[in-house]
C-alpha cells in the first residue's frame, strides 16, 4: 500500500514538475495569452490522498489541453493550493487565486469548502467546480457559477440503500459520522431500508476525532446485526471497524467512499475485510469509450490506474477549457454563460482536441466526460452512476455497477 | 442492565485515558502557572514516534513505546527551556498564547514529516475478554492498568522524593519555595520532563487504541481542558476523580441520549460541577 501511495505521490509530483516545466519554458510572447485556473484541494489532512488524486487529474487534463494548442484564451496555467480540508483556508486561498493570480475558475474543493466558497464565486463571477463535493447544500445553492462533476450525496444514499436491500440482509445497523456529507446519504439509505422492510437495529451518529468508539458500539454489538453501514472518514472508520471486529462482530460491512482507499486494508488487516466488506462510491461507467480512453492516457502518463474521482477531475479541466474555447470572453462570466451548452446538446466529443475542432467548425458540442454524461441539472449537478466494490485479497474490486438509470 | 454496566465499564476506560492525557497538563498548570495548549500535541509526538519505531522501523511495541515516552519527555524539556523559560516573566496569558503557537509549530512539523492519511501500529487486533456479561479488550485493560500505575507512581514520587516535594512546594507557593532554597530552575525542568513524559504515556495509549492522523492528538484538548477545570488546582488526585467522572458520564450518556452529544456531556458535567463547587473538585481556589 505504501508503494501505491508513493507511486501516486510520485506521479503527481512528476505531473506537477512537467506542468511547471511546461509553463516555465513557455515562450515569453505567449505569456500574455495565458489563462489561469486554480486547483484548490486538501493536500494535507484526512482527505489529502483524495486531494492529490484530484490535483493529478486536473493537471493531466490541463496538460492535454495545452498539448492540443491551448484554448483561444491561451494556454492554461494551473496554480495549486492546499486547503488542509479547512473551509477558512479554502476561502483565503481561493481569494488569493482570484484576486492575485487572476484565476477564471477554481476547481477541486471538498463539500464543506464548496459551501463556504459559493458566495465568493458568485460575487467575483468565478466558476467554482468540484469533482467530489456531493453535499446536498449545493442542491440548493449550486447552478450559477457553482458546478460539480459528481452527483449529489443523495444518489450515494440511494445506491447504498439499493445494495443493502438487494443483498438480502434482515437486520442492519447504521454508524454515521456527524457531518452533513455523511448524514444526508445515510438518511436516504435508511428510508430505502425502511421501505424494504429491513430492520434497522441502531442508527448511531458519532463525532469523529475520538481515540475510541467503544461507547458507540455497545448497543450495535449487543444487537448483532447482519451488516453495518458505516458512513465515516478514514480515521474514525478504521477504529470503528477494528473495535467492532475485536468485539465479536461477524456480519458484513458497507462503507461509504472515504474508505474506498487501499490504506484501509493495511490499517485494519485485510483478513478482517476480505469477502465481507463492500464500499459504495460514485463511479464512472467504465464501459464507456471516454473512460477507457482516459484510463489509457492516465496509465501512459502516470503509470498506474486512476484513483477515485480522477476521471471527474480530468473532466473539470476539459469543461473549463472547452467553455473558454466557446465563450465570448476569457473570464469566469464567459465560462458560466456557456458551460451548460458544452456539457449538453450538440455533437458528442470526448476530448478537448475534438471539441476545439468542432467549435472551430461552428458546431455545438456535447462534452461526454470520462466520468460519464455531464448534463447539468438546475443545481449544476450531473446525474450519477455508482459502483459497489468488494474487498478481495486485500484490494477493492468492482462488484456491481448502478447506472444513473437504476434510480429513475 | 448489563448494557448500562457495559457503558459504565467503557466509561472507566475512557476516564483512564483522560487521566493519562490530563495529569501532565495539570502538573504544568500547577507548577508553571499556565494552560499549556500544546500539551495535546505532545500526545501526537509520542504516538507518531511509537508508530515510526514500531510500524516503520520494525521495533516491538514495548521498546518503541518506552523510547517514545523518553523522547517526548526530552522534547518537552527542550521546548520548555527554549520557548517557555524566556517568556515566563511575561506572565501566564502570554505563555498560554505562546503554547498555542507551539501547538501549531508541532502540528506543522508532524504534517511535514508524517504527511497525510492514516497510520496504525503493527500490533495484533485487540483480544476481547468476557465476564459477567461484560466485555473488555486487552488494550482497554492496558489503558486502565497504566492509569492506575501512573497514579500510584506519581503519588510515591511526589511524596517520597526530593524533586517531587520540590514540585509540590513550587505548585503551592513558588515565591515561598524559592525563598526556602528550592532550586526553581531545576524544579521547573523536572516538571517539564515529567509532564511531557506523562503526555508521552498517553500518546502511546492513543497510538495503541486509535487510528492515527496528524489531527487526532489535538482533538483531545477540549476534553483535557474539561477534566483539568473540573479537577481544579489542588492535588493531582482530583485529576483522577475528574477523569473518571467525565469518562463515565460521557459514555453512560450514550445509553440515554444520541451519541452525537457525547462530547457535550463533558462540558455539561464541568458546568454543573462548577455551579455547585466553583473551585473544582480539589477545593483549592486560584490565587
Amino acid at each position: 500500500m505504501k508503494t501505491n501511495t508513493a507511486t501516486r505521490m510520485g506521479s503527481v509530483l512528476l505531473c506537477s514538475t512537467l506542468l511547471a516545466g511546461a509553463v516555465a519554458v513557455a515562450p515569453l510572447a505567449a505569456q500574455a495569452e495565458e489563462v489561469t485556473i486554480g486547483i484548490l484541494v486538501p493536500l494535507t489532512g484526512e482527505l489529502g490522498e483524495f486531494g492529490k488524486i484530484v490535483a493529478g487529474g486536473v493537471e493531466l487534463g490541463v496538460a492535454e489541453v495545452n498539448a492540443a494548442g491551448g484554448t483561444k484564451c491561451g494556454t492554461i496555467r494551473a496554480v495549486v493550493a492546499d486547503t488542509g480540508g479547512n473551509p477558512e483556508v479554502a476561502i483565503r486561498e481561493a481569494t488569493k487565486m482570484i484576486k492575485s493570480e487572476g484565476a477564471v475558475a477554481v476547481v477541486g474543493p471538498t463539500s464543506g469548502e464548496m459551501v463556504a466558497l459559493v458566495d465568493l464565486a458568485k460575487r467575483t463571477k468565478t466558476v467554482l467546480m468540484s469533482p467530489y463535493a456531493g453535499t446536498i447544500t449545493l442542491n440548493e445553492t449550486g447552478g450559477d457559477y457553482v458546478y460539480r462533476t459528481v452527483s449529489s450525496d443523495l444518489g450515494d444514499g440511494a445506491a447504498s440503500g439499493l445494495w443493502l436491500s438487494e443483498k438480502g440482509y434482515k437486520r442492519v445497523a447504521f454508524l454515521v459520522q456527524n457531518e452533513e456529507s455523511t448524514i444526508s446519504p445515510a438518511q436516504v439509505a435508511k428510508a430505502k431500508l425502511e421501505a424494504s422492510g429491513i430492520e434497522l437495529t441502531d442508527y448511531i451518529v458519532y463525532n469523529p476525532g475520538q481515540p475510541s468508539y467503544q461507547a458507540e458500539l455497545v448497543s450495535v454489538l449487543a444487537n448483532a446485526p447482519d451488516a453495518i453501514y458505516l458512513a465515516g472518514g478514514q480515521e474514525s472508520g478504521v477504529t470503528v471497524i477494528k473495535e467492532a471486529t475485536a468485539g465479536g462482530f461477524e456480519g458484513e460491512w458497507l462503507f461509504t467512499a472515504d474508505l474506498a482507499v487501499p490504506e484501509v486494508f493495511d490499517a485494519v488487516g485485510a483478513q478482517y475485510l476480505n469477502d465481507r466488506a463492500y464500499v459504495e462510491l460514485a463511479s464512472s461507467d467504465r464501459s464507456l469509450p471516454e473512460f477507457k480512453a482516459f484510463e489509457t492516457l492516465f496509465k501512459e502518463k502516470n503509470g498506474g490506474a486512476p484513483g477515485p474521482f480522477a476521471a471527474n477531475s480530468f473532466d473539470m479541466a476539459n469543461l473549463v477549457a472547452l467553455s473558454l474555447e466557446k465563450a465570448d470572453a476569457c473570464t469566469g462570466e464567459g465560462i458560466n454563460a456557456v458551460i451548460r451548452d458544452i456539457a449538453d446538446g450538440g455533437e458528442p466529443v470526448g476530448t478537448f482536441a475534438a471539441g476545439k475542432e468542432a467549435i472551430a467548425a461552428g458546431k455545438d458540442v456535447n462534452y461526454e466526460g470520462a466520468s460519464g454524461p455531464l448534463a447539468f441539472d438546475k443545481s449544476g449537478t450531473p446525474a450519477g452512476s455508482y459502483s459497489i466494490q468488494e474487498a478481495k485479497d486485500g484490494k477493492w474490486v468492482d462488484l456491481k455497477f448502478y447506472p444513473a438509470s437504476a434510480f429513475e | 442492565m448489563s448494557l448500562l454496566a457495559q457503558y459504565a465499564l467503557t466509561g472507566v476506560v475512557t476516564g483512564c485515558f483522560l487521566i493519562l492525557a490530563t495529569i501532565g497538563f495539570s502538573l504544568t498548570r500547577q507548577v508553571e502557572g499556565f494552560l499549556n495548549i500544546a500539551h495535546a500535541e505532545m500526545l501526537g509526538v509520542s504516538a507518531f514516534i511509537t508508530w515510526g519505531l514500531n510500524a516503520v522501523a520494525g521495533w516491538p511495541f514495548i521498546p518503541a513505546a518506552a523510547a517514545a515516552v523518553v523522547a517526548t519527555a526530552l522534547i518537552g524539556l527542550g521546548i520548555g527551556r527554549l520557548v517557555y523559560d524566556p517568556m515566563r516573566r511575561l506572565g501566564p496569558a502570554v505563555l498560554l498564547i505562546t503554547s498555542v503557537g507551539v501547538a501549531y509549530v508541532i502540528a506543522g512539523v508532524m504534517h511535514a514529516i508524517i504527511g497525510t492519511g492514516i497510520r496504525s501500529l503493527d500490533v495484533p487486533l485487540a483480544t476481547t475478554y468476557k465476564a459477567f456479561g461484560l466485555r473488555i479488550t486487552d488494550y482497554q485493560m492496558a489503558v486502565v492498568a497504566l492509569a492506575a500505575l501512573t497514579g500510584i507512581s506519581l503519588a510515591l514520587f511526589m511524596n517520597r522524593t526530593r524533586t517531587g516535594l520540590a514540585i509540590r512546594a513550587m505548585s503551592a507557593n513558588p515565591e515561598l519555595a524559592a525563598s526556602r532554597g528550592i532550586d526553581v530552575r531545576q524544579t521547573s525542568r523536572a516538571t517539564w520532563l515529567l509532564s511531557s513524559g506523562l503526555a508521552g504515556l498517553a500518546g502511546v495509549m492513543l497510538a495503541l487504541i486509535a487510528t492515527l492522523s496528524t489531527d487526532i492528538a489535538f482533538n483531545q484538548i477540549l476534553q483535557i481542558l474539561a477534566v483539568a477545570i473540573l479537577a481544579g488546582l489542588g492535588s493531582l488526585y482530583s485529576v483522577i476523580v475528574a477523569g473518571l467522572i467525565v469518562g463515565i458520564a460521557m459514555d453512560v450518556s450514550v445509553y440515554f441520549i444520541p451519541a452525537g452529544y457525547r462530547p457535550l456531556i463533558a462540558f455539561l458535567v464541568v458546568i454543573l460541577a462548577l455551579l455547585v463547587r466553583p473551585e473544582g473538585l480539589s477545593g483549592k481556589a486560584r490565587s
